[in-house]
């Protein structure tokens, strides 16, 4: 077997990492919590120090409550993904790469300081020399400022040989006890999907253009318009968004937006999203997300998108419904249909479980917690041993975040009461079905008759 | 058409309007969810819910019935075909930017390799 100086610098750092977990456990002394801690903090840590892949795999382990130990994935939500940006004239050197033209051969003017600069891409301002006419939404004059992401050089090739390292040390982590029995491929493939889909910002740039289409009727969401002619694989040229991220607003910038009618927007977005579009931003993210000082919400980073088929968003709005007007034994039978198997001797006792979690967790009084009650219900399906299907966890996920992303906003909304009017019409329309109708009118026909022989 | 089950409904609920006491009660209870107050538990309050807002859609197409205009439905569906067409050919019209994009490229490099023979 060949071993690669990278591979012998993965394995060095955690084995360093290792080692202070060790040490800050007091030996394994300290007690179990805080051996874990001790642990989860190393294993953040040497994420952080190998770059792209393994940061972006944190994040992934960050958004699998369900899966991991819960200290590391609290580790691994507060690992940030920046980096040191890479001086201007590497950035230049890529724009010459893919267009033969120098960036002020392109733009009226190209800003050298980054806006923002991420594992995988930085991030650039410029402006347009040329009116530009958007897939969707009106022309862009000359003069309008956007934005160049660009893919780091290197970024694509250090992302894939590190991934085929993280296979062969997860599956080492596994063998010897240190996380919880899994579905690792499914968590690798899905890790290998994004990464090649970043590394291609057309993918992104056709999402966001989806995004303004879906978005067309509704003046309070923006998305950023997509510049095609100086868009590739490595840059992804778009408008330039103004406005506050929702981990940065402090009070002036609360001062002057309507933060409760944005929460109650922006939750509402997303329900249209799942419920409706059937596509959903499954890579919110408080920093994805501007408030702008229009009061409205403007979308970034379209990375991860969710799709879910029409019947599965009614068996969702079911299960939703199930939640929202605490009936277990809907959101079970509902959830069975999306993947969630429960075996047939547990149905009773997973029931009255979740009925009891609906009961504490979404009572009636004060604003509802859907993130804790969402969190539980997937810890209490793992107790019984029923393997969560990646979408529904996701899904779940993405609801958790979106009220979190709604309460730094406006910390009484109750998400709940915004998905409401969405599932009952959803279910509403879903009676209608064809083959549902012929199998329950027929039913009913027939209980009549019997009344009527009776 | 699904949204056709909730005309449906509505206007079965149109006929039957001062026939089912169960169901005036139902949409008054309903009514409170659907306004945003807070709701009442169980599942009958997910009936409830349903009851409200086909009531709604009631007292919409009473409105409609009454200034003649039912058919305006099908101009909505219409519009929503054609804003699906009209966002293909602009994907199109997105595609054919990069293929610009991409021929301009080309050109600056053959520029920067040098004049062009022939
Ligand atoms: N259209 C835009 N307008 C203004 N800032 C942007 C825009 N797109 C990205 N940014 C900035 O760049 C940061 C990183 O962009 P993002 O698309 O999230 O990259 P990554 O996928 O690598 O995290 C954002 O948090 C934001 O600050």
């Amino acid at each position: 077997m060949v071993v690669s100086a990278r591979s012998r610098h993965i394995t060095a750092v955690f084995a360093k990492r290792w080692l202070a977990g060790v040490w800050h456990s007091r030996f394994g002394l300290g007690g179990t919590a805080r051996r874990r801690a001790a642990f989860a903090r190393e294993w953040r840590l040497a994420f952080a120090e190998l770059g792209p892949a393994f940061i972006k795999l944190g994040q992934l382990i960050s958004v699998r409550p369900e899966e991991f130990p819960r200290e590391l994935v609290a580790e691994m939500a507060v690992m940030q993904d920046s980096v040191s940006p890479l001086p201007a004239s590497v950035i230049r050197r890529v724009v010459f790469e893919e267009f033969g033209r120098t960036p002020e051969q392109l733009f009226a003017s190209f800003d050298d300081t980054p806006i923002a600069s991420a594992s995988i891409a930085q991030v650039h301002g410029a402006v347009l020399a040329h009116d530009v006419h958007p897939v969707w939404g009106e022309t862009m004059p000359a003069g309008t400022e956007v934005v160049l992401k660009v893919v780091r050089p290197g970024a694509a090739e250090a992302v894939l040989g590190d991934l085929a390292e993280a296979r062969r040390l997860l599956d080492a982590a596994r063998r010897l006890g240190m996380l919880k029995d899994m579905d690792l491929h499914a968590l690798l493939d899905e890790f290998e999907d994004s990464v090649v889909r970043e590394l291609d910002l057309r993918v992104e740039a056709h999402i966001a253009d989806r995004f303004a289409f879906d978005f067309r009727g509704d003046p309070k969401v923006e998305v950023p318009r997509v510049v095609w002619r100086t868009t590739t694989r490595r840059v992804l040229t778009m408008e330039r968004m103004y406005g506050w991220r929702l981990t940065d607003l402090d009070d002036a910038a609360k001062e002057g937006i309507d933060g409760r009618a944005l929460a109650i927007y922006g939750a509402t977005a997303f329900m249209r999203q799942v419920m409706l579009h059937g596509r959903y931003h499954a890579d919110l993210h408080p920093a994805n997300l501007f408030v702008t000082p229009r009061n409205t919400i403007a979308y970034l980073d379209f990375g991860i998108v969710g799709h879910l088929t029409k019947t599965e968003r009614e068996d969702i709005a079911q299960v939703l419904a199930g939640m929202v007007y605490r009936d277990a034994g809907r959101a079970l039978r509902y959830s069975e249909r999306l993947g969630v198997h429960v075996p047939a001797e547990k149905v009773a006792v997973v029931t009255r479980e979740l009925g009891e979690l609906l009961d504490s967790m979404l009572g009636s009084e004060g604003p509802r917690d859907f993130r804790h009650f969402g969190l539980g219900f997937l810890s209490l399906l793992r107790r019984h041993g029923v393997e969560i299907p990646t979408g529904y966890g996701l899904l779940v996920k993405s609801l958790a975040t979106v009220e979190g992303c709604a309460r730094s906003l406006y910390p009484d909304i109750d998400i709940m009461d915004v998905a409401r009017p969405f599932v009952t019409q959803l279910i509403g329309e879903s009676l209608g079905r064809p083959e549902l109708l012929q199998e329950r009118v027929e039913r009913a026909f027939r209980a009549a008759m019997r009344e009527l022989v009776a | 058409m699904s949204d056709d089950v909730m005309r449906f409904f509505a206007a079965w609920m149109l006929t039957h309007e001062v026939a089912d006491e169960g169901l005036k009660a139902a949409v008054l209870r309903g009514s409170g969810q659907v306004q945003g107050g807070m709701a009442a538990d169980g599942p009958d309050a997910f009936v409830d819910g349903l009851a409200a807002m086909v009531a709604q859609r009631k007292e919409a197409l009473k409105a409609e019935l009454a200034a003649g205009s039912v058919a305006a439905a099908t101009a909505d569906e219409q519009k929503v075909v054609f804003d699906e067409l009209r966002f293909e050919v602009a994907e199109m019209r997105g595609r054919i930017d990069e293929v610009q994009g991409t021929l301009e490229t080309i050109l600056a490099k053959l520029e920067a390799a040098g004049p062009a023979r022939g």
